[in-house]
């Protein structure tokens, strides 16, 4: 006792503390920094806040140094040492075990009536996957491994959790590139669309009105979910925790006899898992792997990718407006891309512009959901192939 | 050009065309699990409003005021009642107003 020093301690203190270490690798500030830059996009911007908020914040915790947050579990001396928290968490996106429950929740606020009323809406959702398939190109070209490239691709489906189930399989390290890229294009949309719609089509194009859907039954929509799991998954097993889910969150909407936990499924459920995500998403967003010319890369591709999936659903559009005779509003090929449900929405507002009598946004709700069988469809393919 | 080969061109395309062939099988499927799906349910629907509608065999029939509200008969029935009705009989059987066809709806 007799050689403590007050000073002594506090120095000591500070030179463990994480501001020491901050000195020996300011990178790690840095990603502080973009953390509070995507806090300032989820608040004050409202970019798809109910998942940059947690993102950003896993971020914060997984750069402050010394916390440990991360780390495996070890065996020391015969003993095992508990894991971090947040590598706890990170095993539900290792495991795909969140983007799969979301689906779970995203079928189970999903009408696949408007799809049912009109199955060629699904032609509209598959040209809209143009963009997996060319940033996958593009990403090759830039220097990227075939699987990482990949990976890259499926920011096109514009469909979060496949975008991050399938990155968690191929491409660990860019998770967070990839997630943040895909949640951000998301959430605009309603920027990167309509120059696009507007440039590809033409005043009378848009101003087709479209006939109303046909009434579908309670029937078709219980068949639905169980034929399409059926036959997807037999043909595509990859896709199977994907459109699984999907499906059976569908089922438990349509059949009328699963109340509670079709209730359970698209609020309390995927309000848990959204936390658990987004903290996973975050807290791989470690300055070694995310401060790379990688990430930049990574973020104009996931534009680009945006971009040519709205081309190629506006494309398709178009060829079904010729074979309709006009009767189909290009407008709702864009839609295909998924983002349920701000892309239908998108095709709904362009379409009011041109003629104001105009109400696509059930028409464009048809491609905006085969969109995301498509995404998935797609990404299960990216999986079969580069998975190993 | 970066890791680019002309298998990557084959990858790109294949995975875009089974996309399709995928989604194209579906947007077949639709219509048939649809007419499937309806022919199994017409029965159904046509016992279930026969049921509905039929009067029992004992009840003797009012020949007080009828009004016609559509196509339905309304036999001591107002508009309202009816309207109520049929939602509860669309409801109740799970089949759209659109595609359940009445007669006439009579107070018992």
């Amino acid at each position: 006792m007799n050689d403590f020093s007050f000073i002594g301690t506090l120095q000591r203190i500070l030179m463990e503390s994480g501001f020491a270490a901050f000195a020996e690798d300011p990178r790690s500030l840095i990603m502080i920094i973009v953390s509070f830059v995507l806090l300032y996009l989820g608040i004050v911007k409202k970019f798809e806040p109910l998942l940059l908020v947690p993102i950003a914040f896993g971020i914060l915790l997984a750069n402050f140094p010394l916390t440990g947050m991360l780390n495996e579990p070890v065996v020391v001396d015969g003993v095992t040492q508990s894991p971090g928290f947040l590598w706890v968490i990170y095993q539900g996106v290792q495991h795909a075990i969140y983007p799969s429950i979301i689906f779970l929740g995203i079928g189970a606020m999903t009408d696949f009536g408007p799809l049912i009323a009109r199955p060629s809406s699904l032609l509209l959702g598959a040209a809209a996957q143009l963009g997996i398939f060319t940033a996958f190109l593009l990403a090759l070209a830039l220097g990227f491994e075939p699987a990482v490239a990949a990976a890259i691709g499926v920011i096109g489906g514009a469909d979060g959790p496949t975008a991050i189930l399938t990155a968690s399989k191929l491409a660990e390290n860019y998770l967070p590139a990839i997630a943040i890229a895909a949640y951000s294009y998301m959430a605009l949309i309603p920027l990167i669309q309509p120059p696009i719609m507007r440039l590809m089509t033409t005043q009378k194009e848009r101003e087709v009105k479209m006939e109303q859907l046909r009434v579908v039954t309670k029937a078709e929509k219980i068949v639905f979910p169980i034929a399409v799991t059926v036959f997807v998954i037999l043909l595509l097993p990859d896709t199977a925790p994907l459109i699984g889910m999907l499906m059976l969150g569908n089922l438990f909407r349509e059949c009328g006899v699963v109340d509670r936990l079709s209730d359970t499924a698209q609020n309390a459920l995927i309000n848990i898992v959204t936390i658990f995500l987004g903290l996973s998403v975050g807290c791989k967003a470690v300055a070694e792997n995310f401060l790379t010319l990688e990430t930049i890369k990574i973020i104009i591709l996931g534009l680009l990718a945006f971009m040519l999936s709205t081309v190629g659903g506006l494309l398709f559009g178009k060829i079904m407006y010729k074979l309709s005779g006009g009767k189909i509003n290009p407008l709702i090929g864009s839609a295909g891309v998924s983002a349920v449900p701000m892309a239908a929405r998108v095709s709904q507002v362009e379409g009011q512009k041109a003629n104001p009598a105009n109400f696509l946004l059930m028409h464009a709700m048809g491609p905006n959901v085969a969109g995301v069988i498509g995404s998935a469809v797609a990404a299960g393919f990216m999986i079969k192939v580069f998975g190993g | 050009m970066g890791n680019l080969t002309a298998s990557s061109f084959l990858v790109a395309l294949s995975g875009m065309v089974i996309v399709f062939i995928m989604l194209s099988v579906l947007c077949a499927m639709i219509p048939i699990i649809s007419k499937v799906v309806l022919a199994v349910q017409k029965p159904v629907i046509n016992n279930r409003v026969a049921e509905t509608t039929r009067p029992k065999p004992s009840e003797t029939v009012n020949p007080a005021p009828t009004g016609v509200a559509g196509e339905v008969s309304l036999i001591d029935v107002d508009e309202k009642t009816a309207a109520c009705i049929m939602a509860i009989v669309s409801h109740e059987t799970g089949i759209p107003l659109s595609e359940l066809i009445f007669k006439s709806i009579k107070a018992i």
